[in-house]
């Protein structure tokens, strides 16, 4: 049997996961090495919301980041990865359960006896998919040359779209990728060119191609008549927009987009769930928008109200912050943190949204008055006083309070800014750069018109002598 | 009149050709020089002294010192601006001589009178200003070069159709570190700038030490290094910014307003910043960060306690902190009052309200400046849209006709 050998060792050379890795720890570097400990999420019903790899991966994640949940988490994978043909990563996946098993022998007696076990590796499984793989993707490939001899495009298309299936089945995504990118010759109408873009969206997220995935949301939306269209295609595209909007940090537009998704389409378990998008969209929105925007736009929106509904935590939250109890606001924040970060998309983003949640806090809480009390404020904020001093100083320093704090008498007064002052301020400033602008440019101008320029070689023995005068004049001349 | 002109140029012409026969005879130059009046035969006693000066050793500096400054104190400005190559030639080998002999301080009221004799109007440079700088800065005797570093120059003087460069980088590098050390870190930086900016093919060390310089002036000054202008030689980015990577680190750290990380970017790069002679300045970028933070705190705060203030800006204590206020407040830095009984600084705005009278005064000096530099600048380019050349250049060059008919049209 030399074909499936061949296989067994061809496959990991190519490691389709790797290129899954590769990307994610170049981008959060800093939040790869965290464990979460306390953590309330159901597994089973987490994981039920995915599917694909979607699922495998988000699996993973929890295994890499949640001790506690680690081997269950693992046995799920490795049990799900057994009905694809992707062969590499249930291996991959059998040997980090083995390791986990192995490496945790603190567990009680009594869990011991039913986790124990480590499932032996199925190699007649891993043999005989392999074969099949191979099988299907001959078949596909004859198919799809039998098509192209009779170039007929409809199925052209559809070939590479299976071929696409097949590659992105057994995990290897950057073939997946080239399979639905080239559908893209013989799409004929608008409904297939979203598909193909939808494809490849897929893919893309996988592969955390961001940019990718915003050109090709652009380039479906740009399609004509995809705009008529009810079917859940459009709210595909603004999840996946505004994912690729919160991987790049563009929180804002992140939101706008997760709040334009319909609830009722909202069935596209190989990228997200409904209540992530409900998660990723309250947070980012919180993070990102003001009182106004916040009212219109989440808490009287009755299309995200239905999101809103799978999250009711998170629907506490906003209604909170919008109520300006902000204690509560923010100590429900930190009780549902653990889950976040478990989030394999939301998780490089937690800290930093939850501090734009708390200054965004901070700022709404300081508006209406002219003064205010630290230590009711700090009160208001679960925090000391000193803290909060240096949180405020930050946040004066970036200009996003007007405020300066009479550290004394522990009072935050409201900075009235003389526009006539810095009026006259700036005016006199940029007289005088003006001045010097111009100085400069005529100075220049004489320069330039008596041929004064640096030229090499003559020049170069004489400077070195006069520079041996130069420093020593400088120094004497500080002194 | 016109009579007269040809008679100086050629008598020019025929002194620089008797130079040899004059050296032949150096023996004699001093009895030829009694034949000579001041006056009258400026041309002759310049020729005569500027030999005196090339013969390979000296015999008698003293008498030559006394020539010289006779001459150039009495001799007929009219005259010698038909020889202003081989004048400004005296002045810089006058210039060198006293430097080697050590005694630099003589030479700077000989040649402010020189440069005032030879300059057409106040805002002309001459290749003399750069001595007059150096033998200031050798001197220690920084104020009498400002009556020249005042003025903005506007043109450069022609000696003998050519200009050196290196007088003019040295002038703007002297006359920044003059400003330095006067503490007009403003004038320096603009001064350094022109340096750095001179159109340049090479690596000339005049623009790189002023480069250094003007990294630790803008950091002194505005807390950050500004972009430079764009009509930068590219020799700068391309050559001279790498061979300041220590000032850069610096600079960079200097961003992270931290003063143990700038502390210990300086002890790294000590060595090359002692090389340079730049540790005078290097210090100062570090006490202007402590006094940056602060002025930060400014910013933040209303009322700080010393010790809370030394603990945010890093000081070592409360007495520092004391110190570095006090030393702003007076500077007119920060406005601010301190408590000593409990030990709180009280920030306050900046007083000025925009309303007196002497701001008003100032406001309209300040638009005047504007002003007079705007009608400069159009004088400027009245200049070039009559020039014929321009004309000619910016018309095309395929119709020979069409020139010269087009310039009167633009002249008229």
């Amino acid at each position: 049997m030399p074909q499936p050998l061949q296989q067994a060792i061809f496959q990991p050379a190519v490691e389709p996961m790797q290129v899954d890795a590769i990307p994610e720890e170049n981008d959060n570097i800093d939040e790869i090495n965290y464990v979460v400990e306390n953590t309330t999420l159901d597994l089973e019903q987490y994981a039920a919301q995915y599917s694909g790899l979607a699922k495998l991966n988000r699996l993973l994640f929890i295994s890499d980041h949640c001790p506690v949940l680690r081997v269950e988490a693992l046995r799920m994978a490795l049990s799900y990865a057994m009905t694809t043909y992707n062969t590499s990563l249930y291996q991959q996946i059998h040997r980090k359960l083995s390791e986990a098993i192995t490496s945790a022998p603190s567990l009680p007696d009594a869990v011991v006896g039913a986790i124990y076990s480590i499932p032996a590796l199925d190699t007649q499984w891993i043999e005989t998919t392999a074969k099949k793989a191979a099988l299907k993707l001959e078949k596909l490939d004859t198919d799809l040359k039998n098509y192209k001899s009779n170039s007929i495009k409809e199925s052209i298309r559809r070939g590479h779209d299976d071929l696409g299936d097949h590659h992105l089945d057994c995990g290897d995504l950057s073939n997946a990728l080239k399979c639905y990118s080239r559908a893209r010759d013989y799409c004929t109408n608008p409904k297939h060119i979203v598909n193909m873009c939808l494809n490849v969206i897929k893919v893309s997220v996988y592969l955390q191609n961001w940019s990718h995935v915003q050109s090709y949301v652009n380039k479906a939306e740009g399609t004509p008549e995809v705009t008529e269209q009810k079917d859940g295609s459009q709210s595909i595209l603004k999840c996946a927009a505004g994912l690729a909007d919160l991987a790049t940090k563009k929180y804002k537009s992140a939101a706008k987009s997760f709040l334009l998704a319909n609830f009722d389409h909202c069935d596209f378990t190989e990228i997200l769930s409904a209540s992530n998008v409900a998660t990723y969209g309250a947070l980012c929105a919180l993070a990102s928008f003001d009182r106004q925007e916040l009212q219109k736009n989440v808490i009287s929106s009755s299309s995200f109200k239905l999101f809103l509904e799978l999250e009711p935590q998170l629907r506490d939250i906003i209604h909170r912050f919008h109520e300006s109890k902000y204690a509560s606001c923010l100590k429900l924040l930190e009780e549902i943190k653990d889950n976040l970060l478990l989030d394999m998309y939301l998780a490089p983003h937690v800290s930093s949204l939850y501090i734009q949640i708390r200054n965004r806090a901070l700022c709404q809480y300081f508006s209406p008055y002219l003064s205010a009390d630290m230590g009711k404020m700090a009160q208001a904020f679960n925090t000391t006083v000193p803290a909060l001093e240096n949180e405020l100083m930050q946040l004066i320093l970036d200009g996003q309070i007007n405020a300066r704090i009479d550290s004394h008498n522990k009072i935050l007064y409201a900075k009235d800014i003389d526009q006539r002052s810095t009026t006259f301020e700036k005016s006199l400033a940029m007289g005088r750069d003006y001045q010097r602008r111009t100085k400069a440019l005529i100075l220049r101008s004489a320069m330039l018109k008596n041929q004064i320029h640096v030229k090499s070689p003559p020049r170069d023995g004489g400077q070195g002598g006069e520079m041996s005068i130069a420093p020593g004049s400088a120094s004497s001349a500080r002194n | 009149m016109v009579y007269g002109k040809w008679n100086f140029a050629q008598l020019c012409d025929f002194i620089s050709k008797s130079g040899d026969v004059l050296t032949k005879n150096a023996s004699h130059l001093d009895n030829v020089l009694a034949t000579l009046d001041i006056q009258q035969h400026s041309l002759g006693v310049l020729g005569i002294l500027c030999v005196k000066y090339n013969l390979p050793n000296i015999p008698d500096f003293e008498t030559l010192f006394v020539q010289t400054q006779e001459f150039i104190l009495s001799c007929n400005g009219e005259h010698v601006r038909y020889a202003t190559d081989s004048y400004a030639d005296l002045c810089h080998k006058f210039t060198q001589n006293l430097i080697e002999r050590k005694q630099p301080i003589r030479g700077i009221g000989i040649l402010v009178k020189a440069i005032n004799k030879i300059q057409l109007f106040s805002a002309q440079l001459t290749s003399i200003h750069s001595n007059l700088c150096q033998l200031c800065l050798l001197s220690k005797a920084l104020k009498p070069a400002l009556q020249f570093l005042d003025f903005d120059i506007t043109d450069i003087g022609k000696e003998g159709g050519h200009y050196d460069t290196k007088d003019f980088l040295l002038y703007y590098y002297y006359g920044g570190m003059i400003y330095v050390a006067l503490k007009n870190y403003a004038r320096a930086l603009y001064f350094f700038e022109v340096a750095v900016t001179v159109t340049s093919m090479a690596v000339s060390h005049i623009m790189l030490e002023s480069y250094k310089k003007y990294i630790l002036v803008a950091l002194i000054l505005h807390g950050k290094v500004p972009n430079l202008p764009k009509y930068t030689s590219q020799v700068v980015a391309r050559y001279i910014k790498p061979l300041c990577q220590p000032y850069h680190d610096l600079a960079s750290s200097y961003a992270t307003n931290n003063p143990v990380e700038l502390r210990a970017v300086v002890s790294k790069h000590q060595e090359q910043f002692n090389k340079d002679t730049n540790m005078g300045l290097v210090k100062q970028t570090i006490t202007s960060l402590y006094k940056k933070n602060i002025q930060r705190l400014t910013k933040t705060f209303m009322t700080l306690s010393l010790s809370d203030m030394a603990n945010r800006v890093q000081l070592s204590g409360p007495q520092e902190a004391e110190r570095y206020v006090l030393h702003m407040i007076e500077d007119g830095e920060i406005f601010a009052t301190i408590n000593q009984k409990d030990g709180m600084v009280r920030f306050m705005d900046r007083p000025e309200k925009y309303s007196s009278a002497t701001m008003l005064l100032q406001m309209d000096q300040e638009m005047q400046k504007c002003i007079q530099l705007n009608e400069k600048l159009k004088e400027m380019d009245r200049e070039i849209a009559v020039n014929p050349q321009y004309v000619q250049k910016s018309l095309g060059m395929h119709d020979d006709d069409l020139p010269g008919t087009s310039m009167k049209g633009q002249g008229y």
